[in-house]
């Protein structure tokens, strides 16, 4: 736009009068001249005038035909565009419902992943200042994620002066109990004093711990969640001072966090902190990492100094005390990488490249219907042009239509957006009451609202443009068949079609993909097996089972109580249940061979079990026995391998009576392998580094927190259920159990992101697939109606109805699978991503892909048929009278 | 002869205006005079379809207006070329030329007396 023009419009627009005001005086010195005039040639002022007057005419007449060069489109010309689209959509309410009903779908999904893109990759995690936040990982072969230990960690402490402040925190579970209710089973964990100031995280009520009270014997305080003052102290305003008990033992509340605390990207599940007081024994062990650190580093720091500074430390750990810390190398990973998770940027892309493939499926058929529409008007439009209306008017009502559509589907996809993050929440909602919440902000609604614009825009007008290429005189001319549409229209609706089943194809490979992977991974019962199996945890408060004598008879007595149950076949008390990751790797040495470089000892998952341990999960004894409750504490100390262990460690010899020791304590103990079992795998997508299995006796190690296990006949699990809390509650009121459910239940639980995961891609594939059917029938519709003549003649000459119907099949069929085949590529590369982001999952793309596109062909196939029945009711008679 | 009425021809109407103001500015007045006295009387402008042209060209760009006092002392509305309104005028002066020129080949070959 040149700026006179710019100007000029600037006027009419907003100076209406100043300009009508100059046009009269403009008008007017016109006729002061004329009549100037008039006198210099000798009239007399009176027929000077009337003769101007005379000359001039009207004024009102030409004054109105300035008016029109330069009125601007009026606030009425635009509510009559304006209420022209609304009739438009009204005279035809499906096709409106449809078309808004599809774009809602399409950018509704789109927008659903955005928002929980924006949640995980955009939003800032919940702390201030988070880019200044570091986790530390002591990374080794077997852990590269790995803890660090107390010593390590204590000789850190006095050489932060060039890096910032650190925190450290341990994940320690407690049973919490106030005056009035039954004990729970809550989140804990124990935290340095410095670490609310390196999150920055201040109590909303009373304070954050002081460094005097990481002093052992001095630690008895407490700092409670938001959600749990909330939901079991009633949010009472005097409750900093109050003592609860906590693993039976009386702790102060001293502070109350703040409610963003509770962020589900971070530590969302957390409800209790404790001072990490550390006690003589721990504050020498350097063998077993157990303490996060969670670093924020000087302003002037960036990530590569402060990733130097602790990598040095680490060298100077592993040089210091080579027993422990050979092969082991420092990390520095910024806290917001953390959040999002090592899979969790791809995956997140890949949702959200799938959802636009849900999309551009939506906007496909938005495009043929509205083409479709444009055309069927394409009469109307010849009469307009013809009658001298500008392309700019035949285009305004088309585009105010778009519009509409527009700001309805985003309207749509926001409530779409909306429902997914209620889903979401419902869906992942754990014991405690954490839950995913995604935040649907600005950028939310800003990218619905863009999205259903741009495309429906995009998708609105592109048909228009077709309307305008058309001849206008042959489309008059034409009669009823100006609703034909040319051969470029006709291809442009068979490669919208084509792409839309391509898509289908992506997506219902992702998705089925999906649903086999997590099938088998919670189905997954190598080395156990899940029918009838229950289980549950509990952990011993300190306070009541201070030491080794109380927790073994402890467990004594609750196997023998368990296994007494009626319907219960066996009883056990493991550290870990077989499916879950057992968390606790140990590196060993064997008696009798060359010791190996320090830190390339073998190493193995540790499991502690009771004597029926192996009979209740139905893990098999291959060599040798399982244990027995010979294996007490005062016994000699025995150990059970993996076969995979047994063959790493021995090859062909026989492991049995070979003797076993953790490799890197003070003191060697050594175990005596007493026998073999089979190898047991997690449930868990992310592959384990160490997959070598060692079981101890329970007796022999007693732990505070142990995992039960009872089997039963498959129609006796909600009754054993009832029946194990009770036999609990009979040993001990104040224990709380945790997660008491049957074993497939609570694999479920544990994969439930994965079952999330396989719920949205179905969602898409579902969508994906409807979206392209009626496309499919859309256009097979029409093929119908425009041949309809065709046909009438075809059976007149003899043809078969069976081969109408052939005919018209085939030509949906082919579009189908040149789109299945067009999409093969993309399921491929879906499927690459899938096997990248899970690589612990079984996903066998080659059947699934198959299936996906018989699946695709079959709905093309009923989509298609539904149309061409019709041809059975071509009457040759009318079709042919009717042109 | 008979006046002519450029207006018939559409296009012309805008061209006589922009080549008239292209020797410099000037109310609509003056632009219909001196079209007159240029076209000997042959092309004469009637208000009723000036001041339209003149507003549609200054929507367009083509002309720019500025208040200013006439020869005899009194305000009017003054027209100038804008450099868009240069352009377009020799562009259709190209045109205009060359149409007619073929035109008047066309019809010459009839008429030749």
């Amino acid at each position: 736009m040149n700026p006179g023009r710019f100007r000029a419009l600037w006027r009419a627009w907003f100076r209406p009068r100043t300009k009508q005001h100059e046009l009269d005086r403009e008008i007017g010195f016109h006729f002061e001249m004329l009549v100037q005039e008039n006198l210099e040639a000798g009239m007399s002022p009176e027929d000077a005038r009337l003769a101007a007057e005379r000359e001039f005419g009207g004024r009102d007449q030409y004054r109105e035909a300035c008016r029109d060069t330069w009125r601007p489109p009026t606030l009425d010309r635009m509510v009559a565009d304006f209420r022209c689209a609304v009739q438009s959509l009204r005279r035809s309410p499906g096709f409106a419902l449809l078309a808004v009903v599809t774009l809602a779908l399409g950018i509704g999904a789109n927008t659903a992943m955005f928002s929980l893109v924006n949640s995980v990759l955009f939003e800032p995690p919940p702390y201030p200042e988070p880019d200044q936040l570091d986790q530390v990982y002591r990374s080794t072969e077997q852990a590269p994620k790995g803890q660090v230990s107390v010593a390590d960690y204590l000789d850190l402490r006095p050489q932060l002066a060039s890096y910032g402040e650190m925190a450290a925190y341990a994940y320690h579970d407690v049973s919490l109990v106030d005056s009035e209710r039954s004990p729970v089973l809550v989140s804990g964990l124990r935290v340095s004093a410095t670490f609310f100031d390196v999150l920055r995280v201040t109590p909303q009520l009373g304070r954050g711990f002081s460094p005097e009270e990481e002093l052992h014997g001095n630690d008895q305080r407490v700092i409670l969640s938001e959600r749990c003052w909330r939901d079991r102290f009633g949010a009472v305003e005097d409750i900093v001072g109050r003592i609860v008990r906590i693993n039976g033992e009386p702790r102060e509340v001293v502070g109350i966090l703040p409610g963003s605390f509770n962020d589900w990207r971070h530590l969302g599940w957390v409800d209790v902190l404790m001072p990490l007081a550390l006690d003589a024994e721990e504050r020498t062990d350097r063998a077993n990492p157990r303490l996060v650190l969670l670093g924020r580093h000087r302003t002037d720091l960036g990530h590569s100094e402060a990733s130097a500074f602790l990598a040095a430390f680490g060298e100077r750990m592993a040089a210091e005390h080579p027993e422990v810390n050979e092969g082991a190398r420092w990390r520095v990973m910024p806290l917001r990488q953390v959040l999002i998770g090592e899979s969790g940027a791809l995956v997140l892309s890949m949702l959200v490249g799938l959802s636009a493939f849900v999309l551009l499926i939506a906007c496909s058929n938005l495009a043929n219907f509205l083409l479709a529409r444009t055309m069927a008007r394409a009469r109307e439009f010849a009469v307009r042009a013809a009658l001298g209306a500008s392309r700019l008017q035949l285009l305004r009502p088309l585009a105010i239509e778009s519009l509409l559509i527009a700001l309805a589907g985003g309207a749509g996809a926001i409530l779409a957006a909306h429902w997914f993050a209620d889903w979401l929440a419902q869906r992942s909602t754990g014991d405690n009451g954490e839950q995913v919440a995604l935040v649907l902000s600005w950028p939310v609604f800003t990218w619905a609202f863009t999205a259903s614009v741009l495309t429906a825009v995009a998708f609105g007008l592109a048909p228009a443009l077709f309307a305008f290429r058309l001849n206008l005189s042959g489309t008059l001319k034409s009669g009823g068949r100006g609703t034909v549409g040319g051969r470029g229209q006709q291809r442009f609706r068979h490669l919208l079609i084509v792409g839309q089943f391509a898509f289908a194809l992506i997506l219902l490979t992702g998705a089925g993909l999906f649903i086999r992977g997590l099938a088998d991974l919670n189905n997954r019962r190598t080395g156990w097996s899940s029918e009838g199996l229950v289980t549950g945890g509990v952990l011993l408060p300190q306070g009541d089972y201070p030491d080794a004598a109380a927790i073994e008879s402890f467990q004594r007595l609750a196997v023998e109580r368990l296994a007494a149950l009626p319907g219960a076949e066996s009883a056990s008390l493991s550290f870990h249940l077989p499916f879950l990751t057992w968390h606790e790797t140990r590196r060993f040495v064997v008696d009798g061979q060359l010791l190996p470089e320090r830190g390339r000892e073998p190493a193995a998952l540790v499991n502690g079990v009771s004597s029926d341990y192996f009979g209740t999960v139905g893990t098999q004894i291959l060599a040798g026995r399982g244990f027995t409750d010979q294996d007490t504490a005062t016994a000699p100390p025995v150990a059970i391998i993996s076969a995979s262990m047994a063959r790493a460690l021995f090859g062909s010899a026989p492991p049995l009576g070979r003797r076993i020791a953790q490799a890197g304590t003070a003191e060697v103990s050594w175990c005596e392998i007493v026998g073999v079992a089979a190898d047991v795998k997690s449930i868990f997508p992310d592959p384990t580094p160490v997959t070598h299995q060692l079981y101890r006796p329970i007796a022999q190690e007693p732990r505070p927190w142990l995992e039960i296990a009872v089997r039963t006949e498959p129609a006796a699990v909600a009754t054993i259920v009832a029946g194990i809390r009770q036999a609990m509650a009979d040993i001990d009121p104040d224990l709380p159990v945790r997660k008491l459910t049957s074993a497939d239940a609570r694999i479920e639980r544990e994969n439930y992101q994965l079952a999330v995961l396989r719920e949205m891609l179905t969602a898409f594939a579902v969508l994906g697939l409807g979206l392209a059917s009626i496309g499919i029938y859309g256009v097979i519709a029409r093929l119908m109606a425009q041949r309809t003549v065709e046909f009438g003649i075809r059976i007149a000459l003899g043809a078969q109805i069976r081969d109408i119907v052939r005919l018209v099949l085939g030509s949906g069929i082919r579009l189908a699978l040149t789109g299945a085949a067009a999409g093969f590529l993309g399921a491929f590369g879906v499927a690459r991503l899938l096997a990248a982001a899970f690589p612990n999952m079984h996903l066998d793309p080659g059947l699934t892909l198959a299936a996906a596109a018989l699946l695709l062909v079959a709905v093309a196939l009923i989509a298609c048929y539904l149309p061409a029945r019709r041809a059975s009711r071509i009457s040759p008679t009318a079709a042919l009278r009717a042109d | 002869m008979n006046p002519l009425r450029p207006e018939l021809l559409q296009g012309t109407l805008d061209l006589l205006i922009l080549k008239t103001l292209a020797t410099g500015n000037l109310h609509g007045w003056d632009i219909a005079k001196r079209i007159a006295i240029v076209s000997k009387d042959r092309l004469t402008l009637k208000q009723g379809s000036l001041y339209p042209a003149l507003h549609r060209l200054e929507n367009r760009g083509l002309i720019d207006a500025e208040w200013g006092v006439s020869e005899a002392g009194r305000s009017a509305k003054f027209y100038r070329l804008t450099r868009a309104g240069r352009k377009e005028l020799e562009n259709e002066r190209e045109s205009w030329l060359s149409f007619s020129a073929a035109m008047t080949r066309v019809l010459g070959m009839e008429e030749q007396p």
